[in-house]
């Protein structure tokens, strides 16, 4: 069974798995910028950029509000705990074998 | 045991006391992998197919978490018998993962041996572009928690 979590975790996985939304990303860790500071950045049109900031949006790594007519954009690094979490279970998975490594070996002498 | 893990990098290292020589051959004899290497009841090897020499091929499953099936295979790089072994790696438990290295390096002294653990290749060349920019997406995270 697939979890939300798990759902979850894919989706910001997708997400960063882009070079213009990574690039994105990198713009907004500077600062906050309205939308169209962020597209004035890229080659692509106004509406593929809107595309991309919605998909980032939605697992919660760009936050946006209004001032005035400008939608600012800024960065929530929250969301990428869930790859920090994907190398740390590959550390306790090789913590735990190691050990299994040494009983093996020391036990079976 | 002790830990490191940089950004992208896993390292992992204990000491057993047994000759390097010894623990080269728990690593690539097949009857002797899976009598070792698994976690009751969370992952547990049942098979392993191990071509020993640079470029063969590798292949290890059994039951994972939940009853579920596993499969990891790759292909071995380096083999110098019996300090260095290293493979390349790609579970098929992980849909995010691509091929990555793991590197084992046995140094014996006095009959006890350092086994030093290595993942490496998550951000590197040798993954594709899933893993791309993860050292500075990581670099964020670390940046972002410790602020």
């Amino acid at each position: 069974m697939v979890t939300l979590n798990q759902r979850r975790r894919e989706a910001v996985f997708r997400v960063i798995a882009d070079p213009t939304r990574r690039k994105i990303l990198g713009l907004l860790r500077g600062r906050a910028h309205t939308v169209n500071e962020i597209a004035g950045n890229f080659r692509s049109s106004r509406p593929a950029i809107s595309k991309h900031l919605r998909l980032l949006r939605s697992v919660g790594l760009v936050e946006t509000k209004r001032e005035g007519t400008a939608r600012i954009c800024r960065l929530n690094a929250a969301p990428l705990q869930v790859v920090d979490a994907w190398l740390q279970d590959y550390q306790q998975f090789w913590r735990e074998s190691l050990r299994g490594l040494k009983r093996y070996v020391e036990d079976a002498r | 045991m002790s830990s490191t893990s940089t950004i992208d990098v896993i390292v992992e290292e204990i000491t057993v006391k047994a000759p390097a020589e010894r623990i080269f051959a728990a690593l690539t004899d097949p009857a002797q992998r899976v009598a070792w290497w698994g976690l009751k009841g969370r992952f547990e090897t049942k098979h392993m197919e191990s071509d020993l020499r640079a470029g063969g091929h590798w292949l290890m499953s059994g039951t994972g978490m939940g009853g579920k099936p596993f499969e990891v295979h790759g292909v071995y790089r380096t083999i110098e018998r019996p300090r260095v072994l290293a493979f390349t790696w790609l579970p098929s438990w992980d849909t995010e993962a691509t091929e990555t290295l793991v590197r084992f390096d046995l140094s014996e002294r006095d009959g006890v041996t350092t086994v030093r653990l290595t993942h490496s290749g998550f951000a590197g060349e040798g993954s594709r572009t899933r893993h791309q920019g993860w050292p500075q997406i990581l670099d964020w995270l670390k940046g972002y928690a410790e602020s």
